[in-house]
């Protein structure tokens, strides 16, 4: 008995993970910088996704003045980071930021592109190759200053709903301030295309947005984090979006609460898989991590959250390293475990708007990874990722699938940064593709539940939030000193699938009738 | 007897210094004002600086109060001499030198426009890249409606010499450089019970803001200790103590806040980064009543120079009282002794309690606007319109200022000795201010 208790403890608590280490890649061929002035001070996003089927996932990158640019991914396995440019139709001008995800059902990837101008959905032909499909679908790509964008299927619905985030009106440069322009919501007219967009009143100048199922209870609502430097009487919102219905805000009755931050970026994850989420939340000093109270959820779900970033060790609101001391400027931000130690970790952009004295200029990237107790510590300078460039969008993927999150960073004015995970004696891994059935391929929407021994991770799978774009296909899971695991997926109909056991360190392919492992 | 005076008295809107009357432009009332007029230039500087304070990090209220301050004093000495009859401070405040008058006949309103120009760019060179792309707007498109203007080059050499001698003077108070926010980079480690600790989860905040403000350079008093304060009630946590009676108050009235008390917390919550702060908030009223009033432009400089030194003054003076008493803030107190879930309405400000900034400079501003137009000045103010919060509608501005000092104990950030003693504080600093000369007669 005894015996049987200390296990669960240990396998409850995962070990201490070690230091990541991270190699710069300066040969890896990404040559693509996010160029312009003030209508490009925001966006420079990065997607990555895999473009020609081989299960490397390839990357496409905002050019903000420039063109934005496709590159195949050539790595070898387990080898260097390299990267090839495509020509493929997505050589467009004023892009600040895009999100994959396959819009007709097709199985080719899509590509939904924003940029300061008319916003474009880029049809996937396969081979890397893309076409405007914008007007085949029926999307209004409008006029705006786009910088964010989500996806989700609604309940019963065989074609997305997309959330377009624009920002300020870029024609009221001498007095910016109070001129937010409406956020888009585009529903499904049918099953082939796009309805006219509803205008999201009130809008606040978005910089990200999120469809999630914040509750945990099967449903997504769309969260938006916005810019507090241009809007007035605004602050963050959730959107309800229930089928059929007309989008509405939640209120302080339903347990919102009041929240106004320079918001920049939205990392999503459920850091202690309750079955909600938390959220990271990037601004200018203080960053926000909120996790709901759980006092208010007493009689069912509300969206009051807590800030428990100061708790944590997650508020990154000072450059840790290089000597400037002045406030941090934060961007894009995704959780991902990057040592394998069964917890996921946080990675944050990190630059200047432009040249604002008052904050840092010298601001590095932050890694912070975090421990067994749950709070974060700061390693970027230990990884090797404190960069100072003025860093705007970024992306961790696995993309030479040795089993370690890669990092890909955009910087403004420069040719993005790529390093390639080097982490040694990093625990085991398993790599996750979801791919279902219908509509909706890659099943978005969906809860991956993974539990090696007592421990237990759960992530859902989301087209959204960041700075500037996302990731699409591998779900990347660490397993720390665990040589198998289970791993179960509740599919975006509510379906659970059966627990599925997997070989630690192993790629899978997971529908709904099991896991298939891939060789590499 | 002064704001007898200066109520009767109604100036021409367009004039010159050195006693020279340049002549009308031919063009309609309206658009000549909106053009060339002085009133005009003030005016759509101030209501940039008013959106610049919001969205300049580093502007928490003491600092923007500095600001609207210089600004005032700039717009004083422009017109110092001329023929609207205002004097140069130059002598009164403290350590403003003279400065030579322009042997040049000069365009009022193109030496407004610089002046304005150069000091708005130079305080506020730390904003954001869209900040310093509506100053460059501004003044692009004031010039470009003066071009037709006299003595373009005398009126930009006497507008640029007067901001730069300002300048010059306010780099010297030490309040002119802010780092990091204003908030020291060590943490608060240990406290009595009594004393201030930080009540925000928020990194930076858990040292209080601008601790040597106190220590800033006053313009119209010879320290901040010349409105100085009794010490608050005595730390206590026995029930029935006056510390404890105060903060029982907070928090049964949080418990029983009417939708009119909840409006008016949020009304004056004037909360930096999402406001023009408690300064802009007046600076705004006054710039409602010029424009209802169709103030001249003599009585407009005045009153924001007036009105500028009265909020920067009490600001020192309260900082000042802040930390030399350092007291609890009603949240730290009441979640210890009372209730260790309660939080108020509104965020607690990161810095010590006692006494009230808003009640200090309200009482302040208050003081000298009514010196200016008189104790039973009745008006509207719809600072807050573009934020979602309506209108309202005072009898006098001891009456807002008494509303903006109440609202702190509606929000549940103050006590209600600070409330009091800041609103008496900010009488005694308009008192000083009142002293300042202003007209040659």
């Amino acid at each position: 008995m005894m015996r049987a208790l200390l296990f669960l403890v240990f396998a409850a608590t995962p070990a201490l993970g070690q230091t990541p280490t991270y190699s710069p890649e300066p040969e890896a061929g990404l040559t693509t910088p996010y160029l312009g002035d003030w209508e490009y001070m925001v966006g420079g996003g990065v997607a990555v996704f895999d473009c020609d089927g081989d299960l490397k996932q390839d990357v496409f990158l905002a050019g903000g003045q420039g063109k934005a640019g496709l590159y195949r991914n050539i790595s070898a396995i387990g080898g260097d980071l390299r990267f090839q440019p495509v020509e493929s139709g997505l050589e467009i001008e004023a892009v600040t930021g895009a999100w994959p995800l396959d819009i007709d059902g097709d199985g080719l990837t899509d590509l939904a592109v924003m940029r300061v101008g008319q916003n474009r959905l880029m049809k996937g032909l396969g081979g890397c190759k893309f076409r405007d499909a914008s007007a085949d679908w029926g999307f209004d790509g409008g006029d705006g200053w786009s910088t964010a964008f989500s996806a989700t299927w609604e309940k019963g619905a065989t074609w997305p709903t997309l959330a377009v985030g624009n920002y300020i009106d870029r024609t009221q440069d001498a007095f910016p301030w109070g001129s937010c322009t409406d956020n888009w919501l585009h529903r499904p007219a049918g099953a082939t295309g796009f309805a006219p967009p509803l205008a999201l009143k009130p809008s606040y100048c978005a910089l990200s947005m999120l469809f999630s199922d914040w509750s945990g209870t099967g449903h997504a609502d769309l969260r938006v984090s916005n810019d507090r430097e241009y809007y007035k009487g605004g602050q963050e919102q959730l959107w309800h979006v229930d089928p059929g219905q007309p989008p509405r805000l939640y209120t302080e009755a339903e347990g919102w609460k009041r929240l106004r931050i320079w918001g920049m970026g939205i990392a999503s994850r459920d850091l202690d898989a309750n079955g909600t989420t938390e959220l990271f939340l990037t601004s200018m000093a203080d960053n926000k991590l909120q996790s709901l109270n759980p006092g208010a959820q007493k009689e069912g779900p509300k969206p009051t959250y807590d800030d428990i970033a100061f708790a944590r060790g997650a508020t990154a609101h000072r450059p840790y390293t290089g000597g400037d001391i002045r406030p941090s400027t934060a961007w894009h931000a995704e959780f991902s475990d990057v040592n394998n130690d069964g917890l996921d970790d946080l990675f944050v952009a990190k630059g200047n708007v432009d040249q604002m004295p008052d904050f840092a200029q010298n601001d590095p990237n932050n890694l912070l990874v975090q421990g067994p107790d749950g709070k974060f510590v700061e390693m970027g300078d230990k990884a090797g990722v404190a960069d100072m460039g003025i860093g705007r969008g970024a992306a961790l993927a696995d993309f030479n699938l040795d089993g370690l999150p890669d990092l890909v960073v955009v910087n403004r004015r420069e040719v993005p940064k790529v390093w390639r995970n080097v982490t040694a004696d990093a625990g085991g891994f398993v790599g996750l593709w979801l791919a279902d059935e219908g509509a909706n391929r890659d099943a978005i929407g969906a809860w991956i539940e993974l539990r090696t021994g007592a421990h237990l991770q759960r992530r859902e799978v989301t087209v959204g939030g960041g700075h500037g774009g996302g990731s699409l296909g591998w779900q990347h899971f660490g397993l720390g000193k665990a040589d198998q695991a289970e791993v179960r997926v509740i599919w975006p109909d509510g379906v659970v699938g059966g627990w599925q056991p997997l070989a630690a360190d192993g790629f899978y392919r997971l529908t709904r009738t099991g896991a298939e492992q891939i060789t590499r | 007897m002064q704001s007898q005076k200066l109520r009767e008295m109604r100036l021409g809107r367009r004039q010159v210094l050195a006693g020279l009357v340049v002549a009308p432009a031919l063009l309609s009332a309206r658009a000549a004002r909106a053009a060339t007029d002085g009133t005009a230039v003030v005016d759509s500087w101030y209501r940039l600086t008013l959106e610049l304070v919001r969205h300049t990090p580093i502007y928490s209220p003491p600092v923007a109060s500095r600001a609207f301050a210089y600004m005032g004093v700039i717009l004083q000495e422009c017109l110092a001499g001329g023929p609207e009859g205002l004097v140069s401070l130059a002598g009164q405040v403290n350590g403003l030198p003279p400065l030579q008058p322009s042997s040049a006949p000069v365009d009022t309103a193109f030496v407004l426009h610089t002046a304005l120009s150069s000091a708005v760019q130079s305080l506020f060179s730390h904003t954001g890249p869209t900040g310093q792309r509506a100053m460059a707007a501004m003044a692009r498109n004031l010039t470009d409606k003066l071009a037709s203007a006299p003595h373009p080059d005398a009126s930009t050499a006497r507008g640029k010499a007067v901001a730069d001698h300002v300048l010059a003077w306010a780099s010297t108070d030490g309040g002119a450089k802010i780092e990091n926010m204003g908030f020291p980079q060590q943490a608060v480690k240990e406290a009595k019970p009594g004393e201030w600790v930080p009540t925000s989860k928020i990194a930076q905040q858990q040292a209080p803001l601008l601790p040597y403000w106190g220590n800033v350079r006053p313009f119209s008093m010879a320290g901040a200790a010349d409105c100085g304060l009794p010490p608050p009630p005595p730390y206590s946590e026995v029930v029935g103590s006056e510390f404890y009676t105060e903060a029982k108050e907070v928090y049964d009235t949080s418990h029983n806040l009417n939708d009119e008390q909840k409006a008016i917390a949020r009304f004056w919550s004037d909360d930096p980064m999402l406001s023009p702060t408690p300064p802009g908030h007046w600076i705004s009223i006054l710039r409602q009543i010029s424009d209802r009033d169709s103030l001249s432009l003599d009585r407009q400089v005045e009153a924001l120079a007036l009105l500028g030194i009265s909020m920067a003054d009490g600001f020192i003076c309260c900082w000042k009282t802040k930390f030399d008493y350092n007291l609890i803030r009603p949240v730290t107190y009441i979640n210890r002794v009372i209730d260790k879930t309660w939080q108020p309405l509104l965020n607690t400000p990161p810095f010590p309690e006692y006494p009230s900034g808003h009640s200090t400079q309200s009482g302040a501003a208050a003081g000298i606007l009514a010196h200016l137009f008189g104790d039973k000045f009745a008006f509207s103010d719809a600072t807050h319109e573009d934020d979602g919060l309506p209108a309202r509608n005072f009898s006098s501005f001891a009456a807002a200022a008494q509303e903006a000092a109440l609202s702190r104990l509606y929000g549940g950030i103050h006590f209600r000795s600070a409330i009091e003693q800041g609103l008496v504080q900010g009488a005694c600093v308009a008192g000083h201010v009142a002293r300042l000369k202003t007209r040659a007669t």
